[in-house]
């Protein structure tokens, strides 16, 4: 399986014959086959040209650029290798027709919703006090049905997630992600800033694996396609959230892996420092990695996305109707 | 007004010879294929037929490229078109598309021989474009047509050619 490339350090990245070269400000070069990588995520001050974006894009690797807060800024999406009219015009197709959007709009409502509930319920089994919550999402998910509107959609969703994120005070062990209101520009606790970084990072893996299908990451159906640049990576990274990014979230905060030093303070927000980032990171990849079965095959979570997409492709060109992915544990 | 040849898909678009070949393996890879919906390229099984080409062929490498099919090598001296494959598996798929090369090659009024090389195998098969194999051939163009006609793609039958297919987390997803 290729890989991501993550890149922390100031310095340069080059082409050299048919590697990337990591120069760090050090000296320090570091070259990594550009057969192994699928994309490039960079954090850091970092120095590159024009013929770093060409072997780029002829070795069909996507690059992705992170600010001094770890935002998302925007990507080098090469132009797309697999390219099918009749995919396109069937995503347009299920755009433009409301009934057929608002469908695909309430799947990705609802996967993410049953996924949220798969967390309470576990939760809830192992400390209890959660009821109300399980409840509460089970009642969202019949509501779904009801919605006529795509707005709709999104404001169940919406009051669920409110809810949920309550119940991360009863998941939570830990006082210091008390969790009150969320705030995201900018984020005002430790937990905006764990779910802020956790989000934007599942958004752009989405968007990795959107490049290796024949979809079209500008059309979404839940995010309309607005003023943003891509929204089908938003939809389907709802799918996914809770059991990526709030799962490592879980595991960083109950097993104490962060410490003061792995947040900083600036412009009256709360944000991940290097190290923090680092170690939200290597957990994100952990879980990306973790394999489950699925239809006799094992598959990594990052797999899993993958296969998302193809059966949003199966759903678009009237072969099988999507159901989003929605774990047994 | 588009002539319709007995190779034309659709518009101008021809038949390529990866259709005539997976016709014979998988009706539903036809229509996939004939709709650009690609395999994922990170599968290893078609990385090792193109080493084949480089490993095997290398000095006398030269592709033929007529609109929508690509003949591996193009023997000048012996007037031979050959097609390239890692094994015998399939053997009348591989028949297949190089009987569709030889008919293509015929309608720039080159009549050519057809080898099968099978390099792995130290094999090589003979092909020739007589009447009777063109009367099947046109018959499997004509239905490859049909597939790629249907609105949507034919359902997926479990094969044991599944278990290395580059389509596979498409069609089981």
């Amino acid at each position: 399986m290729k890989k991501t490339i993550y890149i922390f350090s100031i310095g340069e990245i080059k082409r050299k014959g048919n590697t990337l070269c990591l120069i760090k400000e050090n000296g320090e070069k570091k070259y990594v086959p550009v057969s192994e990588i699928s994309s490039l995520m960079i954090f850091g001050e970092t120095t590159f040209n024009k013929r770093l974006l060409e072997f780029l894009s002829s070795n069909e690797i996507t690059l992705h650029i992170f600010n001094h807060y770890g935002y998302y800024m925007g990507s080098f999406y090469p132009k797309t290798h697999y390219n099918s009219g009749f995919m396109t015009l069937k995503q347009c197709e299920h755009y433009l027709d409301y009934a057929k959007r608002l469908i695909l709009a309430r799947k990705f409502a609802e996967g993410s919703l049953r996924n949220m509930l798969r967390n309470v319920i576990y939760y809830h089994n192992r400390k209890g006090g959660l009821s109300s919550t399980i409840k509460f999402l089970e009642d969202a998910s019949l509501k779904l049905r009801e919605a006529r509107t795509v707005e709709e959609v999104m404001a169940v969703e919406g009051q669920a997630k409110e809810q949920y994120y309550i119940s991360f005070n009863t998941i939570i062990d830990d006082a210091e992600y008390h969790y009150e209101k969320r705030e995201r520009m900018p984020p005002k606790s430790r937990l905006d800033a764990l779910l802020s970084f956790g989000n934007s990072l599942l958004y752009v893996t989405v968007l990795s694996e959107i490049y290796k299908t024949h979809l079209d990451p500008r059309i979404g159906f839940l995010h309309a396609t607005n003023y943003r640049k891509f929204s089908l990576n938003l939809d389907v990274a709802e799918v996914f959230k809770p059991i990526i990014v709030d799962r490592v979230i879980f595991t960083l905060t109950n097993k104490r892996m962060l410490d003061p030093s792995c947040y900083m303070e600036e412009l009256g927000g709360v944000y991940l420092s290097e190290k923090g980032r680092k170690n939200f990171i290597e957990q994100y990849e952990d879980k990306l990695k973790q394999t489950i079965s699925y239809e006799r095959m094992r598959v990594s979570y990052q797999r899993m996305i993958r296969l998302e997409l193809y059966k949003l492709e199966k759903h678009l060109i009237g072969e099988k109707e999507y159901e989003p992915f929605v774990t047994q544990w | 007004m588009q002539v319709d040849l007995p190779y034309t898909l659709c518009s101008s678009k021809p038949i390529t010879g990866t259709l005539v070949w997976y016709y014979f393996i998988c009706k539903r890879e036809v229509w996939l294929m004939s709709h650009e919906i690609t395999p994922d390229e990170d599968a290893s099984a078609l990385d090792i037929g193109r080493a084949i080409h480089e490993i095997f062929y290398r000095r006398m490498l030269k592709e033929v490229s007529l609109e929508g099919i690509k003949i591996d090598l193009f023997k000048r001296a012996e007037r031979a078109a050959c097609e390239i494959k890692a094994s015998s598996k399939f053997i009348e798929a591989a028949r297949f598309q190089l009987l569709y090369y030889l008919f293509r090659l015929k309608e720039y009024d080159v009549d050519a021989d057809g080898w099968i090389l099978i390099p792995t195998e130290k094999r090589k098969i003979s092909v020739k474009l007589d009447a009777e194999a063109e009367q099947v051939l046109l018959k499997v163009l004509n239905e490859i047509k049909e597939i790629a006609r249907l609105e949507r793609p034919p359902p997926p039958i479990r094969i044991p050619y599944c278990r290395r297919c580059a389509y596979k987390e498409f069609c089981w997803a």
